[in-house]
């Protein structure tokens, strides 16, 4: 059987060729992540995905999570496959020994994750979540909450949710209902209703805690009202053990498109009067809370995609290898049929998926080593050009992988033929369950917004010139490069672009042209993105051309860094180039058309 | 009790498409991924098992190349707790007798209780552990399916026997036994186990400090020599079935309809 999921051999590259994971050894922060460390965890994370998570994944889309009379029940293989996984530790693994993590690189822990959640995103969400609420108590809570809940959740004993989407505030957060009444003994009733709710109600775990978004009686309307709380779905006694049921009530799960394994849950907060919460943070700071976990949780959509992108991939390529089917082009009609991979059509689309897949898992990964980066610094200056880095580019490591994820799972689908479509192969699915990723934790038009908004005039521009300055220092040494002259040119020319679109748009988004500008934001992130895949590809390939040109056992990996970057500039680029024009000569049809004349 | 497990670095097979070399006398190592041969990985958890109901200490062993260290590590990381790499330019195209030749002195630089090998693994001999039990002159078992710690003289073992069959056996002390996958459920590593072994250093044993003469393992000493190694060619009344699983499938059950195998 070839490999599935994720190809070894290019996630060792990303970590050890192009970021280097093993040299975050010489701080004291990681000091036990030396290169041998590093290939273990990832070796075993491979091992767990591939035997005990991969085979669950079918059977959460066939099975799926059940509903009744108020329990959400999900398919016992998810039992084990959740207490494999707590063993293992793999839940928290960046964050901090204390409390239940495991104090390793994000770089690395985002390799691991590669796997796991490729192996079973549906299953995968679960840890995420819980993950996230974690990292939100760990942020906020107080000492108490921290010793109370984090241990318990960073261990994956007790899981965790997000409650903020509501039927009348879903992107428009502002606008929820959700009530909190302060009690004499500085504890909240909370009551309100809380939709889309994934993992809000299972049987995996013993509690269930849930970081609410509510309003406190007499607070402002909009976000400045809105304040986070505790709730779990069963009281924690001073002593930490479970009290009683806390009136979190699931009315129901969501039947859905994909990811049928995580129970998509609506829950009603003190329908009996009963539903005590505790404040996580200051009163009325809750959007703040919300914004800085916010970063984190958007990166981990982002590879809830690409995962099901990258898996795609991997099986789109071995179909391709083994399915023989028509003859090869320049061979007669009486020749053998061979595999398809031969055919110039479906190796265009294998090669569409390999560069996008390469170049996407490079962001990914880059980002999470700018927060490695940014915590082992002392150097204020550094630390915040890191997180510039990383806020620039959260937008784009979620809305426009997530796009592009979604797109290269139909085209793996589109080399099965009509296998592909049927439920007996594992295209359609990835396909089903990847969709999904475009619309929460922010649409991908909310993202779009959030970079042109936001992102590209925040810190006078300052964001958007340290990417620039970074993606500049890749051309500059690439351009040292034998062979490589053709690619960095085209990269140079779509950067070069990209810097007078950025500049236009900007500027119309802060004039009264902004309604115009604000109907490209997302054609902007999508052009982005893709200068932000050619830069990691040329990265690639300018350590990949001088390696290609020696015999080794790796020669056609790096051969073929050079032909993703190859391909991604000279095939893709150009037509990257041509939606630049668009968003330059800024058709305003979009926003001059009458509601009425949509028809309809 | 003292338990030695010898392990071998092998292809994954769940992870690899093998094909063979351009010279034809391998398969093509070039890109695989490759882990703790699956027998052997089995008598690692049984060792650790034992050594948590019985006390003592499990030692894991490997002869190969720097590589083989990165197999020694993960099943330090799963529990046992202390390796031994055995790896010398000289012991390179070791046969099976040249393989043990090298583990016996690894075993005569301890003093072990009990020596466990995988039943087989990548090359399908199942020679080593019997040829070391032989050179160490102590009692062997083979397929090994259960094991059962009597005293600090014997065990209590069961083999698998074709056809599905099973016998106990009394085994003395010290002795040798090659272990079948299914005695067990090998536990996963975790992250904490490997963070525990990070900086560990591991002991590598060369020709020199085994005492092992150059004449009696690696290309010279082999007497089993590899001559070709090949996919056999379709003999009369084969058939390949191509595509994928499922039209393999599918086409296997057509044939079988057809012949009157299935109705």
């Amino acid at each position: 059987m070839a490999q599935v999921i994720a190809d070894r051999r290019d996630v060792d590259f990303v970590l050890h060729e192009q970021f280097k994971v093993s040299e975050l050894s010489k701080h004291e922060q990681f000091a036990e992540f030396n290169k041998k460390t590093v290939d273990l965890i990832v070796n075993e994370a491979r091992n767990l995905a591939v035997k005990e998570l991969l085979p669950t994944q079918k059977i959460g889309d066939r099975v799926g999570a059940r509903f009744a009379a108020g329990k959400v029940t999900l398919p016992p293989e998810f039992h084990k496959a959740w207490q494999l996984f707590c063993e293992g530790e793999w839940l928290a693994m960046p964050e901090k020994l204390e409390y239940g993590g495991q104090g390793m690189p994000r770089l690395l822990s985002m390799a691991a994750n590669d796997y796991l959640v490729g192996a079973n995103f549906s299953f995968m969400l679960y840890a995420g979540l819980t993950h996230g609420a974690g990292k939100v108590i760990e942020a906020f809570g107080n000492e108490e909450q921290k010793r109370l809940f984090l241990k318990n959740i960073f261990t994956g004993k007790w899981t965790g949710t997000m409650l903020l989407t509501e039927p009348e505030a879903g992107s428009d957060v502002g606008a929820l209902n959700c009530s909190a009444k302060k009690n004499d003994d500085g504890t909240y009733s909370i009551t309100g209703t809380k939709i889309f709710i994934s993992g809000g109600e299972h049987d995996l775990a013993e509690n269930i805690i849930h970081p609410v978004l509510a309003r406190i009686e007499g607070a402002a309307p909009g976000t400045r009202g809105i304040s986070l709380f505790l709730v779990p779905k069963y009281r924690v006694n001073p002593d930490g053990s479970l009290g009683e049921f806390n009136d979190v009530v699931c009315t129901g799960i969501e039947e859905k498109m994909g990811i049928h394994g995580n129970g998509t849950c609506s829950l009603t907060m003190g329908g009996k009067g009963n539903c005590i919460g505790t404040l996580l943070g200051e009163e009325n700071k809750g959007m703040r809370a919300m914004f800085l976990a916010m970063n984190e949780a958007r990166l981990h959509v982002g590879l809830e995609g690409f995962a099901c992108a990258t898996s795609a991939y991997l099986y789109a390529l071995n179909y391709a290898r083994e399915r023989v089917q028509g003859k090869h082009l320049l061979q007669g009609k009486d020749a053998p049929s061979v595999p398809i991979i031969q055919h110039p059509d479906i190796r265009r689309i294998l090669l569409t998926m390999k560069s996008y897949v390469e170049g996407m898992r490079s962001l990914l990964y880059y980002v999470a080593y700018q927060e490695d980066c940014a915590s082992i610094t002392d150097d204020a200056a550094a630390k915040a050009r890191h997180h510039r880095l990383i806020d620039i580019l959260i937008p784009v490591a979620k809305g426009f992988v997530t796009d592009r994820s979604f797109e290269l799972c139909s085209q793996g689908l589109q080399v099965y033929g009509g296998y592909g479509y049927i439920s007996e192969y594992p295209m359609e699915q990835l396909l089903r369950d990847s969709r999904i990723t475009m619309i929460y934790e922010g649409t991908n038009g909310i993202q779009a917004m959030d970079l042109l908004g936001r992102k590209l005039s925040m810190d006078d521009g300052q964001l958007y010139l340290d990417l620039v300055a970074e993606i500049q220092a890749t051309i500059d040494r690439a351009g040292q490069v034998d062979g490589l002259a053709e690619c960095t040119a085209r990269v140079a020319a779509a950067l070069a672009k990209l810097d007078q679109v950025a500049g236009h748009i900007g500027k119309a988004a802060r004039s009264e042209k902004i309604l115009g500008a604000y109907a490209f934001a997302h054609p902007f992130l999508d052009v982005f993105g893709d200068v932000i895949v050619a830069w990691m590809l040329l990265w690639r390939a300018a350590i990949a051309a001088p390696l290609a040109a020696k015999q080794s056992k790796d020669t056609a990996f790096y051969k073929g860094q050079v032909k993703s970057a190859e391909f991604f500039t000279g095939a893709i680029l150009p037509v990257t180039l041509g939606k630049m024009e668009a968003i330059l000569a800024g058709n305003e049809a979009a926003v001059e058309i009458e509601d009425a004349s949509f028809g309809g | 009790m003292e338990i030695l497990v010898c392990v071998k670095r092998v292809p994954d097979t769940a992870e690899n498409e093998f094909t063979i070399n351009a010279d034809g006398s391998d398969i093509d190592r070039d890109d695989l991924v490759y882990s703790v041969n699956e027998w052997d990985n089995y008598a690692v958890e049984e060792a650790i098992q034992i050594v948590d109901r019985v006390g003592g200490k499990v030692t894991v062993v490997a002869v190969g190349d720097e590589d083989s260290e990165e197999v020694l590590r993960r099943e330090m990381a799963m529990g046992a707790n202390d390796g031994l790499l055995l790896a010398d330019p000289a012991f390179a195209d070791s046969d099976g007798r040249g393989i043990a030749t090298i583990l016996k002195g690894a075993v005569e630089k301890g003093t072990y209780d009990l020596i466990l090998t995988g039943a087989q693994s990548d090359s399908g001999a199942g020679q080593v552990g019997g040829m070391l039990a032989a050179m160490l002159d102590i009692p062997y078992a083979s397929l090994v399916d259960s094991i059962e710690v009597v005293d600090d003289q014997s065990l209590k073992i069961g083999r698998e026997i074709e056809g599905g069959n099973r016998e106990m056996n009394s085994i003395q002390l010290p002795c040798l036994l090659s272990i079948q996958t299914g005695i067990n459920e090998p536990r996963y590593v975790g992250i904490r186990g490997i963070r525990k072994v990070a900086s560990v250093e591991i002991p590598v044993l060369g020709s020199a400090e085994l005492g092992i003469g150059g004449a009696a393992v690696g290309s010279a000493g082999a007497r089993v020599k590899r001559l070709d190694y090949f996919v056999p060619v379709l003999g009369a009344g084969a058939e390949m079935l191509e595509g994928s699983t499922e039209e393999i499938v599918d086409k296997l059950i057509e044939l079988l309809k057809a012949k009157g195998g299935l109705k």
